[in-house]
């Protein structure tokens, strides 16, 4: 299970900045819903895309599950067996990681220059 | 098929000949260690996997039900296997089907897929296909026993014994493959559903084998399972099944109206 962004993009705003964009819209509806099923996340993203498949959002959700941001568990519920996804970590979680991971980055690679940054910032 | 059984025979007799001067028990033995070791993965090589219950799916189990009905076959045994890759295979009278078909594939093209494991029961082929994985462990272990103890004549014949029964063991399964599709298409009320999943499929392929070659290797390594790549293959791929499917179903009309 890994957690941790490795890499950030500068241009990219909230989490897109460490998610591919499909991959971040999965979690902002995740973060809200806490435990869905693949169909579920399909049928809200495929309003804002209609060319997308059934296919992306599964290896997709399953590829946030190698990232450890989803659970993915067996429901035998009403309907039969299948899939639930559920959040491994809260939004607030997820952003506290991002920052500590990027700020043990700068104070690794460029201790001096992030200290002082720091100090200006609290002034 | 009728020539694997001949390329067997004959490799059995090329090791009893070269190997004729240690009796009768280096054959046998390769024989019965290669049945155990079979016989063993069968048994306990299996995965788990869960029954199918009307009440839980019964839009799946009447639709499998109505099919096999129609083939005259008796109501095959359908299990639910937790695997997230969509998939599905048979054994004896029985389908197996991931979950992660139900992630990718609507109702139609779900109860599709299963008309082509209906087709592999209907054919024969789920007793055939154990046969031939165990004729093709046989092959191989006599292969490795002649080339050890023989001389390099009776190597490189049971060498090309070995190539050609792998050549036409991969030609038999594409072609038990396309006739599961024929067989397919005649069972379902919409025949195209089964088309329609075989592209989903490719798409869900093809997408995989795409972020894998563009993942950064660090960065990207859980999604994809490691996948042996065959040197022959014995599965056709989705665009010929594609094909032959579009074929079957509009016939030389298809290449009329294209014309036209």
């Amino acid at each position: 299970m890994r957690m941790e962004p490795h890499e950030f993009k500068l241009t990219e705003e909230g989490i897109k900045a460490v998610l591919p964009p499909l991959e971040a819209e999965i979690m902002e509806e995740m973060w809200r819903r806490k435990v869905a099923t693949a169909g579920q996340i399909y049928e809200v993203l495929r309003i804002r895309h209609p060319e997308l498949r059934r296919s992306t959002v599964s290896i997709l959700m399953n590829r946030l599950c190698e990232r450890g941001l989803l659970r993915r568990s067996v429901d035998k519920g009403r309907g039969g067996m299948r899939y639930v996804y559920s959040i491994t970590t809260t939004r607030e979680e997820f952003e506290e990681k991002v920052v500590k991971s990027i700020l043990d980055a700068l104070m690794s690679n460029f201790r001096e220059a992030t200290y002082a940054y720091l100090s200006k910032m609290k002034k | 098929m009728a020539m694997l059984p001949v390329l067997i025979g004959l490799e059995v007799l090329l090791a009893a000949v070269a190997l004729s001067e240690l009796g009768p028990w280096p054959l046998l033995l390769v024989s019965g260690t290669v049945l155990l070791i079979y016989l063993w993965v069968s048994l306990h090589g299996g995965r788990e996997y869960t029954e199918l219950q009307r009440g839980e799916m019964p839009w799946l189990y009447d639709g499998i039900a109505e099919m096999a009905g129609k083939a005259d076959l008796p109501m095959p045994g359908v299990y639910l296997l937790d695997e997230y890759v969509p998939t599905a295979y048979s054994f004896r009278n029985a389908i197996v089907l991931s979950l992660g078909l139900f992630e990718v594939l609507d109702r139609e093209e779900i109860l599709a897929v299963a008309a082509h494991e209906l087709g592999h029961i209907k054919n024969g082929d789920t007793r055939t296909f154990p046969l031939l994985a165990y004729s093709r462990h046989l092959m191989a272990f006599l292969t490795a026993v002649v080339v050890l103890l023989a001389g390099p004549i009776a190597g490189a014949a049971a060498m090309g014994l070995l190539i050609l029964h792998e050549i036409l063991r991969a030609r038999f399964h594409k072609e038990r493959e396309f006739a599961a599709d024929e067989t397919a298409l005649r069972l379902l009320k919409t025949p195209v559903s089964l088309k329609r999943a075989l592209e989903e499929l490719k798409y869900y392929e093809d997408l995989r084998e795409g972020l894998r070659s563009s993942a950064v290797p660090s960065l990207e390594p859980g999604i994809e399972r490691k996948q042996r790549v065959p040197i022959i293959d014995t599965h056709p791929s989705y665009d010929e099944r594609i094909l032959r499917i579009l074929l079957e179903i509009h016939g030389n009309n298809m290449f009329n109206n294209r014309v036209q």
